[in-house]
C-alpha cells in the first residue's frame, strides 16, 4: 500500500465503503505517515463541510400532495386507455393484427352487429323514422335545402327514452347508476344513484365511482354519501385511502373532512396519515379538526 | 428499504398484481419508496415543484413500463434508474440554464432560502450571515460538478446509499461509481479549498 493508493481511498474510507482488510491497512499506513494524516484531516473536515446542506425530508403536506397527483394521474391514464377504444377503433385493429384471437373476436361481433343494424335500418324506413316529437334531439347532423323549392332535408339523431329495472345486483342496472352518478347536470340524480351504488362498494368499478364522486363532485350532499359508502374501504384499499386523506386536507366542506378524519382513524400508523394529523393538529384552522387530530395521535401513540 | 428481505417477498407479490392491472397493488408499491424518491429529487434540485414533477413523471413512467420489469434486478434498483435518469435530465437542464441559484421555490411557488437551514450548532444572528454564505459557497461547488459526478455524490453523501446500489441504479459498474465520487470529491476540495 503506498501513498497515491491511500490518497484514491481516503474518501471510500470516510464513507465506510472500504472492505476491512483494506480499512486496516489504511489506518496502520495514516498512522506511519504524516502526510497522508494530513490528507485524512482535510477530507474529514470537506465531509463535514459538504454536510453543512441539509437534507430535508419533505413535508407531509408535500408527499401526501404528491401522492394524490399521481393518482389522480394514473386514473385519467386508464380513463384515457378505456376511452382509446371507443375514440381510436384502429388502436384495437392495430392489436388485432398481433392476436388472431382477438381478430376473430371483432369479425364475428363485426359481422354480427352488420346484420342487426341492416335490421334496424330496414324497421326505421318501414315506420317512416317517426316523428321528431316523440323524442328528444341529441344532435343535428346537416342540413340540406332543396335549391328549386321549399323542402329542406334535416340529418338528426335522436335520444329515445328508455325504462330498465332490475336489481341493484345486475351489472347493468350498475352500469347505468355509475353513468348517473358522474351526470353534471342534475344533482339529485347524482345524489340518488351515489346512494344505491353505496350497498355495492365491493365491485371495482363501483368503487371507482365513489372514489370520483367523494373527489369531485361539486355538491357536498353527494361526496358525503360517498365518503360513508367508501369509508369501510380505508383499511384495505390504498387508493380509497388516498382519497380520504384528500378531502381531510383539501374539501372545503368541514362535514366532508369530519367523516375523513373519522374513516382514516383506524389507520393512523400510516405515513401519510400520521404526518397529516400531525399536521393538522398543529395548525387547522378548523377547531374540532385540531382536537379531534391530536386524539387520534394520542390514542395510536398509546396502543404503540 | 435496500436489501428488505421480506419487503422484496412483499414487492413481487405487489409487483405481479399491478401488472395485471391492480391500481391499488401499484400505489402500495409506491408508498414503499416515494418518500425517500422525494427527498433525493428535493434535495437535488432544490425545489418542491421540480421534485414533484420528477416523481410524478418517475412513477408514470414505472407504472407505463411495468409489464417490462422481468424481475432481473430488485423493484427498488429499477425504480432509482428512472428516477436518477429523470434527475440527471433536470440537471443537465438546469446547467444549460445556468439556474443554479440558493434561492429556490417552495410548493405555494413563494421562493424559500435553503441556506436559512444550513446546519449551525451556534447560536445567534452574528453567525447567520457566516452560515448563509458558507452554504451558498457549497451550492456553488456542487453546481461545478457534472450532472453524473452531482447524482454520485448526492446518492452516497447526502442519501446514504451503497456504492454498489448506486452503479446499479446509474446502469454502471461499482468500480465507476467509485472513480466518479472521487473525482467529484477532488473537484469539491479544489473549489472549497479558500474556505479553510
Amino acid at each position: 500500500m503506498n501513498c497515491d493508493w491511500v490518497r484514491e481511498n481516503i474518501s471510500l474510507y470516510l464513507y465506510q465503503e472500504l472492505a476491512d482488510d483494506a480499512r486496516h491497512e489504511l489506518e496502520g499506513h495514516v498512522s506511519r505517515c504524516a502526510e497522508c494524516a494530513e490528507e485524512l484531516t482535510a477530507m474529514r473536515r470537506l465531509h463535514e463541510e459538504m454536510s453543512q446542506l441539509p437534507v430535508m425530508e419533505p413535508s407531509p403536506n408535500l408527499l401526501a400532495d404528491s401522492r394524490i397527483r399521481l393518482s389522480r394521474a394514473l386514473e385519467s391514464m386508464e380513463q384515457r386507455r378505456g376511452w382509446r377504444w371507443v375514440l381510436d377503433p384502429m388502436a384495437l385493429l392495430r392489436q388485432a393484427k398481433f392476436s388472431p384471437a382477438l381478430a376473430a373476436i371483432i369479425f364475428v361481433v363485426g359481422f354480427g352487429g352488420g346484420i342487426g343494424s341492416m335490421y334496424k335500418l330496414n324497421a326505421a324506413l318501414h315506420s317512416g323514422s317517426g316523428s321528431a316529437q316523440e323524442a328528444s334531439i341529441a344532435n343535428i347532423r346537416s342540413i340540406v335545402k332543396d335549391p328549386t323549392g321549399d323542402r329542406v332535408r334535416i340529418e338528426y339523431e335522436r335520444a329515445l327514452p328508455e325504462t330498465m329495472q332490475g336489481s341493484i345486483n345486475d351489472p347493468q342496472i350498475q352500469a347505468l347508476l355509475v353513468m348517473a352518478s358522474r351526470s353534471t347536470a342534475n344533482s339529485g340524480l347524482r345524489m340518488d344513484s351515489v346512494g344505491l351504488l353505496k350497498q355495492r362498494p365491493d365491485d371495482p368499478a363501483v368503487r371507482e365511482s365513489l372514489v370520483f364522486s367523494l373527489r369531485s363532485d361539486s355538491n357536498p350532499g353527494v361526496r358525503l354519501k360517498a365518503e360513508e359508502a367508501l369509508a369501510p374501504m380505508v383499511k384495505d384499499d390504498v387508493r380509497v385511502r388516498n382519497a380520504m386523506l384528500e378531502a381531510l386536507l383539501n374539501d372545503n366542506n368541514p362535514g366532508v373532512r369530519s367523516g375523513a378524519l373519522k374513516a382514516l382513524a383506524v389507520v393512523p400508523n400510516d405515513t401519510s396519515v400520521h404526518q397529516a394529523l400531525a399536521q393538522l393538529a398543529k395548525e387547522d384552522p378548523n377547531e374540532f379538526i385540531r382536537g379531534e387530530s391530536s386524539r387520534l395521535l394520542a390514542t395510536a401513540q398509546e396502543k404503540q | 428499504m435496500v436489501g428488505q428481505g421480506s419487503s422484496r417477498v412483499n414487492d413481487a407479490e405487489l409487483i405481479r398484481a399491478a401488472q395485471q392491472g391492480d391500481k391499488a397493488a401499484f400505489e402500495e408499491l409506491v408508498r414503499q419508496y416515494d418518500q425517500q424518491v422525494l427527498r433525493l429529487a428535493l434535495h437535488l434540485t432544490g425545489s418542491e415543484h421540480e421534485a414533484q414533477d420528477i416523481y410524478q413523471e418517475a412513477f408514470l413512467k414505472a407504472y407505463r413500463n411495468l409489464a417490462s420489469f422481468r424481475f432481473e434486478c430488485s423493484f427498488y434498483t429499477w425504480v432509482y434508474r428512472i428516477v436518477t435518469n429523470l434527475c440527471m435530465d433536470a440537471l443537465r437542464r438546469k446547467k444549460v440554464r445556468r439556474e443554479e441559484s440558493s434561492i429556490r421555490t417552495g410548493e405555494d411557488g413563494e421562493s424559500i432560502d435553503l441556506l436559512d437551514q444550513v446546519a449551525d450548532g451556534r447560536a445567534g444572528p452574528e453567525h447567520e450571515l457566516q452560515s448563509k454564505q458558507i452554504g451558498i459557497r457549497l451550492q456553488q461547488a456542487l453546481s461545478k460538478l457534472s450532472p453524473r459526478e452531482r447524482m454520485v455524490f448526492e446518492m452516497k453523501h447526502y442519501q446514504g446509499l451503497k456504492l454498489k446500489t448506486i452503479g446499479e441504479a446509474l446502469n454502471t459498474t461499482e468500480e465507476t461509481a467509485k472513480n466518479t465520487l472521487f473525482r467529484a470529491t477532488q473537484k469539491l476540495r479544489v473549489a472549497l479549498a479558500d474556505l479553510r
